[in-house]
């Protein structure tokens, strides 16, 4: 299995109604590994990890999680789902459940777990994104930067083997940036795999293994953290990184 | 409800808080002084005939032809017909009984630890058969009551429970059909919600009572209080599936999509994620209905029921009590309001419990 790569993305094309969102999309990611993927706005990042696990269903080409191929069968997307955890850029936390219940739900329901373990792994995991104390209060008590650790919580009770991280940190006041991406960063040092949209360049270079530009669809160019600045390929890559590094 | 609180405070802030909100210019005071004194004189002429001037007991019932105030003694001398409608005289502690049952089930249903998916229904299907058990009888050695013989309030509570019981779930059937990305599924919903809603609630519930008896054979008929009940719940239903579907349209697409992504399926979603958040966004709307409902279950009047209008009515139908019309429909009205502001304070308290669990 060590030779299975977590997600494989051969040929994938995307389109809503005219506009063509991904074009013929290759991706290769191995166990383990770091990916963060960046381009300008409207250049298919967020629909390709949405992709993964098929918020949007791909027009062409082939997507293999764990092995799985995403397809109209249902139970091979149940299978996938269980597997991959998704935190969004807006929290999208159910307000009308505490949070210990935002986290407990998903357990119980999709893999059947008893309300007391459920309620544990929760607890287990609001220590991990350390708001233990905030268990019982609802989302709206909460700042943004708390919300968004605890909807990496709430994807963390279903022990998922990959995370996607569809640009977790723009939805947030500047001074609440820093917790939430602490947390990211103690989940890629134990080594979970991830795949991670997102302009905070700093946290590309600092955990990435691969760091993916995309535009217009398709991707530019990949390479490790220090290729990508120092020395990017791509004359659009260059101009992006100017436009972003110059802030 | 007309009259202020005023804030818990010493009679020197009261005087001030009268004179900055009452009497803070000569116009104010003015309307002031009017208004109170339009409110004083109608409460002492309301006091006076209905309290007052009253006369109270059918032994005396020769004074209401001399007295200015209201003569009660009808509702002691009709009270039974009122409430019981055609109810046969020695079992009206059945009709009693099962109407306290089903206010009961209304009642515990109303509490939040009530609500489970397992829990309601089988408080429902209890509440239900206790009330028909007790209202047909034919077991325990209860004489028969065929439901034409029903009526009065227990008939009333009856039709308005059990529209909204039956109504709501079908509802949400249609408020989910509606929105389902299969074009056959959602045509239906849309079409039998936009069918029933052209149609006027009288014409829906004359089809049920009369129509229907001469185009569907004789052993698939049912009761006709049983049809006509289920044409109410459909008609009831038309409408609060579009309530409910605005309560969905309401909630963000990440919602769905978070409970997606975290593997539960689309029955769990709806349940737990979906429903929920759509009944709180539709609360007001909700309670609008359900008080709407209610107040039209008087219109079963016109296919022959004797719900509590029509009982009421039949009341002072009669040569000894044709006058006392007033006080009947007083006393009918006083029933309506009980239970129509209940459910308007039901609403309130539902909806500041939405608010602290809300954030």
């Amino acid at each position: 299995m060590a030779d299975t790569p977590a997600i494989e993305l051969t040929g994938v094309s995307k389109s809503f109604g005219g506009f063509q969102a991904l074009l013929g999309v290759d991706l290769t990611v191995a166990e383990g590994e770091r990916v963060v993927v960046c381009g300008p706005s409207g250049s298919g990042k967020s629909t390709l990890i949405r992709c993964i696990n098929r918020l949007e269903e791909h027009d062409a080409g082939r997507i293999v999680v764990e092995g799985v191929e995403l397809s109209d069968d249902v139970d091979a997307l149940d299978e996938v789902r269980r597997e991959v955890g998704m935190v969004f850029q807006s929290f999208n936390l159910f307000p009308h459940l505490t949070v210990l219940q935002n986290c407990a739900l998903a357990p119980m329901r999709v893999r059947g777990t008893k309300r007391a373990a459920a309620e544990a792994l929760g607890m287990k995991y609001l220590d991990k994104v350390q708001i233990p104390g905030e268990a019982h209060k609802f989302p709206d008590q909460l700042s943004g930067g708390q919300q968004q650790r605890v909807a990496i919580a709430r994807a963390l009770c279903m022990e998922p083997r990959i995370m996607l991280f569809d640009e977790p940190t723009s939805a947030l006041d500047p001074e609440m940036i820093g917790e939430v991406l602490d947390t990211m960063v103690t989940l890629a040092e134990e080594g979970m795999t991830m795949i991670c949209v997102t302009h905070e360049m700093a946290f590309a270079r600092r955990v990435a293994d691969r760091i993916v530009f995309m535009a217009d669809g398709e991707v530019v160019e990949i390479a490790d953290p220090e290729t990508f600045f120092t020395n990017p390929q791509n004359d659009r890559t260059r101009t992006f990184l100017d436009q972003i590094l110059k802030q | 409800m007309a009259v202020a609180l005023a804030p818990p405070a010493t009679d020197d802030n009261l005087m001030a808080w009268a004179r900055r909100r009452l009497f803070s210019t000569w116009l104010d005071g003015l309307i002031t002084v009017a208004f109170g004194a339009l409110m004083i004189w109608a409460v002492a002429r309301i006091v006076d005939w209905g309290v007052l001037d009253a006369v109270w007991t059918v032994a005396e019932k020769d004074r209401c032809r001399e007295v200015d105030g209201a003569c009660w003694s009808v509702i002691g001398a009709r009270g039974r017909l009122i409430l019981f409608g055609l109810y046969p005289h020695d079992e009206h502690w059945r009709s009693t009984l099962a109407c306290i049952a089903i206010i009961l089930t209304m009642g515990f249903s109303c509490i939040p630890k009530f609500w489970g998916l397992r829990r309601l229904p089988a408080l429902w299907v209890a509440g239900f058969a206790i009330f028909i058990l007790l209202m047909y009888g034919g077991i325990l050695g209860l004489p028969v009551v065929r439901t034409e013989q029903w009526g009065g309030l227990s008939l009333t509570v009856f039709i308005f429970a059990a529209v909204v019981v039956i109504g709501m779930p079908l509802a949400v059937v249609l408020a989910l059909a509606r929105r389902s990305p299969l074009p056959v599924i959602s045509g239906v919903a849309n079409v039998i919600i936009n069918f029933v809603r052209s149609l006027p609630l009288l014409a829906i519930l004359f089809t049920a009572a009369v129509v229907v008896p001469f185009v569907v054979p004789d052993w698939a008929q049912g009761d006709k209080l049983v049809r006509v009940t289920l044409a109410f719940a459909l008609f009831f239903a038309c409408y609060q599936a579009e309530i409910i579907r605005a309560g969905l349209q309401a909630i963000p697409s990440g919602q769905e999509e978070a409970a997606s992504a975290l593997g539960m399926k689309y029955w769990s979603r709806v349940f737990d994620i979906m429903l929920p958040q759509a009944f709180r966004n539709s609360l007001p709307s909700t309670i609008n209905q359900f008080v709407i409902t209610f107040k039209e279950t008087s219109i079963v009047t016109i296919i022959g029921f004797f719900e509590i209008m029509a009982s009421g009515n039949a009341a002072v139908g009669t040569g000894e009590w044709v006058s006392q019309f007033v006080e009947v429909y007083v006393f009918v009205g006083a029933i309506y309001f009980a239970f129509v502001f209940g459910l308007s304070r039901y609403g309130a308290y539902l909806e500041r419990r939405a608010r602290l669990t809300h954030g």
